[in-house]
């Protein structure tokens, strides 16, 4: 488990990190939510051990990050937002070197090589030259990289930015299959919908601080992202409406005054309170054309926007 | 270990680059054609070497090859180190290395000798120009042993020199502003001082006087002035704690003190946040202080 306990971080007069406390679980994809200038690459180069804190302490286990880097070192591998690449190496060579200043040895190398190439799908790009790889082929290529020690806990600072669709999926199944393997991967991201769809934990940082951190669904539910239906009707807006406000797992109806034939309203329950829903509606007449649920995670845009505006970046 | 890694890497880098065999090419056409105008012009004179003595001919070819390569050196030296940790920042790879098993003195040094490795394979690429001297005579192996020790000496200096400036400063193109300054003064530096004091005559327990020895005896064009000349280049003795040493022994004497004093202020700036690191040793003392 990473224990971050009250770090601050100042550059000059900017304050990147205020008293900023957080608990990351073992074996969790944990995701690091907030806007440009957060304060979340500053977190994660904490925990890489790059830059130290100004005050307050990180532990990973019994280890302190100030206290014992190389260890801490040893434990991590990073990923930064913004990687460069050694153009004028093959994709084994490149890798080949990390492993030489990471301290494995030249017996060892080739079977590393070779198993990382393997596990981010590089095996046919091996005698390929770094710069004629794609955004994405590179992007598993510096993760491969990242996992070259072998680390227990991978940092990955905006790992999607850049990439295609296809390359985002195949990105996502990558860290899957880490997960699996138990390591613990902490993630910084824009996108949203994607790290609702990965994260098991996730933590909102606005300014330099926390605003909440939790289980996603929580996480979401807490700040007013509860889980929600749109229900679209042909005619008949006002009865649908009438009768959604009497149903007991509906809390609230979003859009009450409008005459829009989409409703959204707000409700709480589980597949069985949704079909309830349905089946009342259709019992009463109403034409409904289309009915879909929202789960909290889905929401997590609009929550995401709502939390951080007006938020200034540092 | 990881040293020989980083090494392996910067050589594979270096030399795969096209622009490195052309380097080599244009260095030894440089030095190729200013020899070969040099002996056109010495025929011309002697109307054949019959008349000219051919040892003559040698030591002054010697010679001037030699300055030619030491300006050349102090030319391409800092190319191949000024931007080695700057440029890994630029090229965002650095906090890479940081985040390995690399110690500031392993990446330093790993930059140091594969900048130098280039350096060297230039001088022993001009091996084959040199030897032409010997079909000539006038050089003996001792002068040939002073000269190589200076070449490498200045490649060191001036690459230890760079390397620091890219440790110190972020952009690429400020540390080499700095490196190529530091090696115009360091050439320049003691030929310009002496002209001007020439008419002058400054008492040899003055601190000025003091200073100006220091000068001759750390600067390159008047070591390799003695090395070529046996010591009868108007350079004279270099007396160091009372040592009488030859011009060239004092000049690698003082750059190796130089360079590793360059080279630790290397280690301490290369890794992020250099007066952090030493602001408990700071407070530690301060305590003491206080406490006595």
């Amino acid at each position: 488990m990473i224990n971050i306990q009250h770090i601050y971080k100042r550059y000059r007069s900017v304050h990147a990190l205020e008293d900023f406390s957080l608990e990351i679980p073992q074996g969790a994809i944990f995701g690091l939510i907030g806007p440009n200038g957060a304060g979340k690459t500053t977190l994660l180069r904490i925990l890489g051990t790059l830059i130290p804190p100004t005050t307050g302490q990180v532990w990973f286990g019994n280890e302190e990050v100030t206290q014992s880097p190389t260890m801490i070192q040893r434990k991590v591998g990073y990923m930064p937002d913004f990687f460069g690449v050694y153009p004028d190496l093959t994709s084994e060579e490149y890798l080949e070197f990390y492993a030489g200043i990471h301290g494995i040895s030249r017996r060892r190398r080739p079977n590393v090589v070779s198993d990382l190439l393997e596990l981010v799908d590089l095996t046919s790009k091996r005698d390929a030259l770094v710069e004629t790889l794609s955004r994405g082929m590179q992007q598993r290529l510096c993760l491969a990289r990242a996992l070259i020690h072998d680390p227990d806990v991978l940092l990955l600072d905006e790992p999607a930015s850049g990439l295609d669709p296809r390359a985002r999926v195949e990105f996502r199944e990558l860290l899957r299959t880490l997960q699996s393997m138990g390591k613990t991967i902490v993630i910084s991201s824009h996108i949203l919908l994607e790290l609702a769809e990965m994260c098991s934990d996730i933590a909102i940082i606005r300014a330099g601080q926390l605003v909440m951190a939790g289980n996603v669904e929580q996480v979401t539910q807490s700040l007013g992202g509860g889980n929600q239906i749109e229900v679209r009707v042909l005619e008949r807006v006002t009865d649908a409406k009438k009768l959604l406000k009497e149903m007991s797992e509906i809390s609230n109806v979003l859009n009450e005054n409008g005459d829009s034939e989409l409703i959204q309203a707000e409700f709480s329950g589980d597949n069985q309170a949704l079909h309830r829903i349905l089946a009342e509606l259709i019992g009463h007449d109403i034409p409904v054309i289309s009915f879909a649920p929202r789960r909290a995670v889905e929401r997590l845009e609009e929550v995401y926007m709502s939390i951080t505006e007006g938020a200034s970046a540092i | 270990m990881t040293f020989i890694a980083l090494l392996t890497k910067e050589l594979r880098l270096r030399l795969r680059r096209e622009r490195f065999v052309w380097l080599i090419i244009i260095y030894l056409l440089v030095m190729g054609l200013l020899g070969f105008g040099f002996l056109l012009r010495a025929n011309a004179f002697s109307g054949g070497y019959q008349g000219y003595l051919l040892s003559q001919i040698g030591a002054q070819l010697y010679a001037l090859l030699s300055f030619i390569q030491l300006f050349l050196i102090v030319f391409i030296a800092p190319a191949f180190t000024a931007t080695a940790i700057n440029g890994e920042k630029e090229r965002q790879t650095f906090d890479l290395l940081l985040c390995s098993k690399l110690s500031a003195y392993s990446l330093l040094a790993g930059k140091l000798i594969a900048g130098l490795a280039n350096v060297l394979l230039l001088i022993a690429a001009s091996i084959p120009l040199f030897s032409l001297v010997f079909f000539f005579g006038g050089v003996s192996p001792l002068q040939v042993l002073g000269t190589l020790v200076i070449f490498i000496m200045t490649a060191i200096v001036a690459g230890t020199f760079s390397l620091f400036c890219s440790t110190l400063v972020h952009r690429t193109t400020a540390s080499t502003a700095m490196a190529y300054t530091f090696c115009a003064f360091w050439l320049f530096a003691y030929p310009v001082v002496s002209i001007l004091t020439l008419g002058s005559s400054l008492s040899s327990k003055s601190r000025w006087y003091i200073w100006i020895q220091w000068l001759n005896a750390w600067n390159p064009i008047s070591a390799l002035n003695s090395a070529v000349s046996s010591g009868q280049g108007g350079v004279g003795n270099f007396y160091l704690f009372r040592l009488h040493l030859a011009p060239w022994v004092a000049f690698t004497l003082v750059s190796l003190v130089v360079t590793i004093i360059l080279f630790l202020f290397s280690i301490v700036f290369v890794k992020p946040d250099p007066v952090g690191r030493f602001l408990p040793w700071f407070r530690y003392l301060g305590k003491k202080s206080e406490q006595s």
